[in-house]
């Protein structure tokens, strides 16, 4: 009896797990041809409030800077998760970054948003450079940004 | 153009410069370890001109399910940003050609984060930027009219590199390390500056903008490592790969060269795009590499090397200044120029004329005689002068100083209403082959002009020997009648050390003995360096060259009646100390590099030698004394070698100079081997030894002599 509860159980976690899988999304950030220096481009995931939950990319090594990006620092400087295995260099003006970012599948087609904020030092700041619905066709494709950034592209893996 | 515009310019601008300058070298000093550091970690690749492409990506595809981005640096670090077969993305170090994981991406030190980030911005952001690329460009016109100073001062461009004359450390190694560190300084500021002018958008706008015809489906489809551009383009030459972003034909590979960026075909192989890069792309990865010395361990230690010299520049750069300020002030006049009767006119470059004016200025008043001092510069009508006396050094060439450039126009222009009795006194240095030649034009000229008559004939004074100045001034009270109690200014005594008489001989018949003493601290010093007593009685200082025998000092000294030096050293008693200072001179150190050298000397010159002679150098010497009684003293110091002695008194009655007369052919062969000959002792002997080596090298080499003075194969030090 012990046995079949103890499997039961197993089997039970097991669904748990099945039930939060993530995905991996091959995305690339082609940037504007701006002069100045590497732009910081942080990239989040934000609940159907509008509100931050998680950090998926930081583009930009250097912590000194963190708080221009005014919007995620008031979250993530309060949270202060690690954000080591996420963070890239940052992107000079035209060229561009590809990372991979993970994102839970329970998050798709929830109402759940990804937003791309972006500054450049002794530039501007732009909260929403690029900010999406997460569907299954967006996580696909190609949008326009409206700051720093020209355009990002997003390709499940 | 005048030195001083050069001069003024080069101060104005480091003293408006220096802390910014004295920061970013600092800071340059730390940073220049980091790409020395980073050559000695394991992940540089040494030969990544061996590698193709083609094999990394090849090795790459074949170890992970997606490439992302290589990446080579400056370092010779090969980055790799890949997704692994188990889906996790990873960025690390890679070996080119296994595909490999050598190591995680190290951050920068933080230490060279504080650095450069101080080195290039103070801080200050935006501002800082500016401030460090205008500083930048600040020492780049030090580092020029640096240069031009050296020009003038040698006299000329071609002499750029001739020998430097040692008066003073500071000054001495501000020249040397300013010839040395010229080029690496020009490039470093230079480049620093268009490294700023680049983060401030003021170079031209040159984005690479890449323009190409979608090629439509192909069919044709290559293996990444079988893509002609791969196979040919070397490791060395990448900076970068981003591989195509999806499977989408519109997405290629792109490729960015050191001088060029590619967009290749990601499945046909070929070029869709090539575009060079501009100029001023390439002129920033130079800077780049110039200004930091990534890359290169060579490049770096130069680069640090430059920092410590600019430090050094600094600091010699202002101490110089301020020795030059001390010494340059003239005494206030009590007395306006027309009442004035004597005038004195001072001529000085560096400043030390000013001491000796102020010392005929205070004797001339203490008799109460109304007397004006100026700078030969200001020279104009006198209403009341009678004597005119005037002071001056020579500058560079033969050329006047700075502040007496004038001076021979104004002697044309002015016209002086009575006549004037002068006497011209001319400072200077023997090391300098156009001796007090500004003061033998100045008395020529005032020679020719009518109302002006000498009262005595030029005196020369060298290295600023007080004593000289004293038995001028004695000569000139003679014709003058005006007793002139002179006293040397106070300059800061340099400090002075302790030494132990450990023997003394008695006078000998030439009124000569030897003392020998031992510094009581450890001290480096040797034969030829001179030991400097002050006696505090009259506060002059003397200058005795050094016989350096078992680690002590050995003096040979004349005694006169009156001498005040000699007497004080006479009557010191074994065990006794002795406060005085030894001063380096480089100028009649033994050449060790020499195979054969000639020693001559006569009286008391011969102690340098004494302690020259233990050696392995063949050296040939020849002694000038009086007579066989005034050997004695030295035989005890002679026993181990050949010597030839003239005596002037006794037997033939000849003179050392004269024992040169009959060694043409050794002379011949020394000076031609590049070879050394060094003289000590009176001036009279000097000069007859030089005029007869001037005739053995006119006849024997077809040479001047001058050649040989110059470039240091004939060493004096004579008195």
């Amino acid at each position: 009896m012990k046995k079949i509860t103890a499997i039961f159980l197993l089997a039970l976690i097991t669904m748990a797990f099945t039930i939060t899988e993530s995905t991996k999304y091959k995305c690339m950030i082609q940037m504007k041809n701006y002069d100045g220096e590497g732009a910081y481009v942080v990239i989040s995931l934000l609940n159907p409030e509008g509100k931050y939950e998680k950090t998926l990319y930081v583009q930009g090594d250097d912590e000194d800077w963190y708080h221009d990006i005014t919007e995620w620092w008031n979250f993530h400087g309060k949270v202060r998760s690690d954000i080591d295995a996420i963070t890239g260099a940052t992107i000079s003006g035209g060229n561009r970054a590809i990372s991979v970012i993970e994102i839970p599948n329970d998050k798709i087609d929830q109402g759940y948003k990804i937003r791309f904020e972006s500054a450049v030092e002794d530039q501007e700041y732009y909260k929403d450079d690029v900010e999406f619905e997460l569907t299954s066709e967006n996580v696909k494709g190609k949008i326009e940004g409206k700051g720093f950034i020209r355009y990002i592209r997003m390709i499940p893996q | 153009m005048t030195i001083s515009i050069w001069r003024y310019s080069h101060l104005t601008l480091a003293i408006s410069s220096f802390i910014f300058i004295c920061l970013a070298a600092i800071t340059g000093i730390i940073l220049a370890f980091e790409p020395i550091s980073n050559q000695l970690k394991p992940y540089a690749i040494r030969n990544t001109n061996q590698i193709t492409i083609a094999e990394t990506l090849g090795s790459l595809k074949k170890e992970y399910k997606e490439v992302v981005t290589v990446k080579v640096d400056q370092n010779n670090f090969v980055t790799a940003s890949v997704i692994k077969k188990d889906g996790k993305s990873e960025t690390f170090y890679v070996n080119p050609t296994t595909g490999k994981k050598i190591h995680s991406i190290q951050t920068k030190a933080s230490i060279y984060k504080f650095a450069t980030n101080l080195h290039r911005s103070l801080f200050l952001k935006s501002t800082g930027r500016f401030l460090v690329g205008f500083f930048s460009f600040l020492l780049f016109l030090i580092t020029v009219t640096g240069s031009i100073l050296i020009i003038k001062r040698q006299g000329g461009i071609i002499q750029f590199f001739t020998k430097v004359v040692n008066e003073d450390f500071k000054q001495f190694y501000h020249v040397i390390l300013g010839r040395y560190f010229l080029i690496p300084i020009v490039l470093i500021t230079l480049t620093g500056v268009y490294l700023s002018l680049e983060k401030f958008s003021l170079l031209p706008k040159t984005k690479v903008k890449h323009q190409y015809d979608f090629v439509s489906k192909t069919d044709k489809k290559l293996a990444i490592k079988n893509f002609p551009v791969f196979k040919q383009t070397k490791l060395s030459d990448l900076k970068s790969i981003e591989f195509p972003f999806s499977e989408d034909e519109e997405d290629y590979f792109f490729v960015k060269l050191h001088n060029k960026e590619l967009l290749v075909h990601q499945y046909s192989g070929e070029i869709a795009s090539n575009q060079q890069l501009s100029w001023v792309k390439i002129l920033s990865e130079w800077s780049l590499f110039l200004h930091t010395g990534r890359g290169s361990i060579f490049w770096s230690i130069v680069l640090l090397l430059s920092c410590f010299a600019i430090l050094f520049f600094i600091y010699s750069g202002f101490a110089i200044t301020l020795d030059r300020k001390k010494k340059s002030k003239l005494p206030k006049n009590k007395f306006k120029k027309d009442i004035a009767e004597f005038i004195i006119l001072v001529g000085s470059e560096s400043g030390s004329t000013f001491g000796f004016a102020k010392s005929l200025f205070e004797a001339l008043l203490q008799e109460n005689k109304t007397v004006y001092v100026d700078h030969l510069n200001n020279y104009t009508i006198y209403k009341n002068a009678k004597q005119l006396i005037i002071l001056t050094a020579t500058y560079g060439e033969g050329e006047a100083p700075t502040n007496a450039s004038k001076f021979l126009q104004l002697l044309d222009l002015v016209q002086q209403n009575n006549n004037i009795k002068y006497s011209v006194v001319g400072l200077g240095s023997y090391a300098y082959p156009h001796f007090c030649q500004f003061a033998i034009d100045i008395d020529n000229k005032l020679q020719e002009l009518n109302n002006f008559s000498p009262i005595l004939s030029l005196a020369k004074i060298n290295n600023q020997n007080f004593g000289d100045f004293k038995n001028w001034a004695i000569q000139w009270s003679e014709q003058t009648q005006i007793p002139l109690e002179l006293k040397q200014q106070e300059f800061k005594p340099k400090k002075q050390y302790n030494f132990k008489v450990l023997d003394k001989t008695e006078l000998n018949n030439d009124d000569s003995f030897l003392i020998r003493l031992q510094p009581t601290k450890k001290m480096k010093f040797q034969s030829g360096d001179l030991l400097s007593i002050t006696p505090k009685k009259d506060n002059i200082e003397r200058l005795y060259s050094i016989g350096k025998i078992e680690n002590d000092i050995l003096l040979s000294i004349k005694k006169h009646d009156v001498g005040i030096c000699s007497n004080l050293l006479y009557n010191l008693t074994t065990e006794e100390n002795l406060s005085a200072r030894i001063q380096q001179n480089k100028s009649f150190h033994f050449p060790k590099k020499s195979k054969e050298v000639i020693l001559i000397a006569n009286g008391t010159g011969i102690a340098p030698f004494l302690g020259m002679l233990e050696n392995k150098t063949k050296t040939h010497v020849f002694l000038g004394l009086r007579t066989q009684h005034s050997l004695e003293m030295y035989k005890p110091y002679l026993n181990k070698i050949n010597y030839k002695v003239a005596f002037s008194q006794e037997g033939e009655k000849k003179y050392v100079q004269d024992c040169i007369q009959e060694e043409q052919k050794l002379v011949a062969s020394v000076l031609k081997n590049g070879d050394a000959i060094m003289i000590c002792g009176s001036v009279a002997m000097m000069n007859g030894v030089l005029n007869n080596l001037e005739k053995i090298v006119a006849s024997e080499l077809k040479t001047p002599l001058q050649k040989f003075k110059n470039n240091g194969q004939i060493k004096t030090d004579c008195y």
